[in-house]
């Protein structure tokens, strides 16, 4: 494992009761961004689950070299928000995890859920409970506890669905914003505009086998594809 | 399917009437006169209500401007709403704690099980039993009540907690543990703000019940108004049981009012329409 990789796959076999794939072994850096491509039910939220530590994996493991606490953002597929509690509070408990504890921790906690809030043009809703947003709206909270997180590794499960083109260019926006910061992003995507547009790299799950690949490559893969 | 549960409800039903018929070896004649019975007894012996109870104590001297906060009603009535909110408070907060522990998905088995052992255990004896025992070990008096309806509000109210936090949706805990947020972190942060519309509701119909129980654990001398309805029972005096039994009827309608109003902070009708007192009124067809 090479000193700058935030994270490495060892071997990593993921899947519930039978394999998804095969052995998967590959390393991920900082400022990567990493869209994983395949069709449903394939196995793309399987290994983006098994990286959470919320699934254990069949065979191999993984080394996270993150912050345990904080280090890791995570946006499910169903987002995971606190329906009943405020936008600010839910964006909050990203923002509580990285900040040491002093006593302007209250105050730089208020000040970057805010930020993050600003920055994902929510401000209006911050005190209104989440169950009263739309579902894009709800996607942009999600991404907002992120980006006040200020995670070293960002986990997306499909995170820009249900977003008009002008909410993902927001979305995207502020998730750029924490990728030039050194975070590494690796996402669930099931529109191939938004992995060729934003990604560095593809991870295609495809008859259980596995590939990775810089966007390039992949850009040559599925045109070969369409020829054949 | 519709008519399946309809056949089941019926045949609980005839279960339930033979278990009844068995209950009573057949002797359904007991029943006969007793609605006659009744009739007499209420209105020779309850009707009309004894508002006395809501006058003046001859002793102590009253001291008050207005005679009713002297009054037998308002002092029992004061006492046992006094009981009944601290015992709530100080249940619901140690049920919140017991059933964090005890919910499957939010600690291990090794853990959840004893946690459910002891709540099963604390629930498994009645307020009343409990109120005999701190009576006969700490005497007579409010504190008993307090301690009685306390140890079973957490058992009571801490059974309905970890059912409620095993329902929720697993998505913003598997947030919050990826994240890596504490266990008291996602409980304090996550599954208390996530559940609050049913743990309010919770609280809300506990703190009623403690009301009515408190009439009952009275009875033992445990304090509050439930002293008074034993001693006016022992001397057969019916119509002032009846007006207290009233008081409390009232008590226990206001308390479900501010239920719904706290409720409707939370629960996903307030978005429509927050509730005014006069609409709540209006509904109670007061």
């Amino acid at each position: 494992m090479s000193d700058d990789a935030i994270l490495s796959l060892n071997g990593l076999v993921i899947g519930y009761n039978e394999p998804l794939c095969k052995p998967i072994t590959l390393e991920v850096r900082p400022g990567e961004i990493i869209a994983i491509l395949g069709s449903s039910g394939i196995g793309k939220t399987t290994l983006v689950r098994t990286i959470a530590g919320l699934v254990r994996p069949l065979e191999g493991d993984f080394d996270l070299h993150v912050e345990r606490r904080g280090g890791l953002g995570y946006i499910p597929q169903r987002l995971g928000l606190v329906r009943h509690a405020t936008v600010a509070h839910n964006v909050s408990l990203g923002a509580r995890l990285n900040i040491p504890w002093s006593r302007t921790m209250f105050k730089e906690r208020k000040e970057r859920t805010y930020d993050a809030i600003r920055t994902l043009g929510i401000e209006e809703k911050a005190s209104e409970p989440v169950r009263r947003l739309s579902g894009g709206q709800q996607r942009r909270v999600a991404t907002a506890r992120t980006l006040a997180q200020r995670p070293q590794l960002m986990l997306a499960d499909e995170f820009l669905g249900e977003l008009d083109q002008h909410n993902v260019d927001i979305v995207l926006g502020a998730v750029q914003g924490l990728v030039s910061k050194g975070t590494a992003v690796i996402m669930v995507e099931h529109h191939e505009d938004n992995a060729k547009e934003f990604a560095t790299r593809v991870w295609e799950i495809k008859d259980k086998c596995f590939y990775d690949m810089s966007i390039e490559e992949w850009e040559i893969h599925s045109l070969k594809g369409e020829e054949e | 399917m519709k008519y399946r549960l309809y056949g089941i409800v019926v045949l609980l039903f005839f279960l339930a009437w033979r278990t009844l018929d068995g209950l009573v070896e057949g002797d359904w004649g007991r029943l006969e006169g007793g609605l006659s019975n009744l009739s007499v007894f209420f209105s020779e012996s309850m009707w009309p209500p004894n508002w006395s109870v809501l006058e003046a104590r001859s002793y102590p001297v009253c001291e008050q401007d207005i005679e009713f906060f002297c009054s037998v009603g308002y002092l029992g009535m004061m006492e046992t709403l006094k009981i009944a909110f601290v015992s709530t408070i100080l249940g619901f907060i140690g049920a919140i704690f017991f059933s964090s522990l005890a919910a499957r998905n939010l600690m291990p088995l090794s853990i959840a099980l004893p946690a459910r052992v002891f709540l099963s255990a604390v629930r498994s004896l009645p307020s009343l039993i409990w109120a005999i025992l701190f009576v006969i070990v700490i005497g007579f008096g409010p504190l008993s009540g307090v301690l009685a309806m306390t140890f079973y509000t957490i058992g009571y109210l801490g059974k309905l907690q970890y059912e409620v936090f095993e329902g929720m949706p697993n998505d913003p805990l598997e947030a919050g543990r990826a994240m890596g947020l504490g266990r008291s972190s996602i409980l304090l942060n996550i599954v208390i703000p996530e559940n609050s519309n049913h743990l309010l509701s919770q609280l809300m119909f506990m703190f009623e019940y403690n009301v009515r129980h408190g009439t009952v654990i009275g009875i033992v001398g445990a304090g509050g108004i439930g002293y008074y309805i034993s001693t006016y029972l022992k001397f057969l005096q019916y119509d002032k049981v009846l007006a207290l039994l009233i008081l409390i009827f009232i008590v226990v309608v206001v308390i479900d009012l501010l239920s719904m109003a706290v409720r409707s902070f939370v629960n996903e009708e307030g978005d429509v329409r927050k509730p005014t007192w006069l609409m709540l009124l209006k509904n109670f067809g007061i």
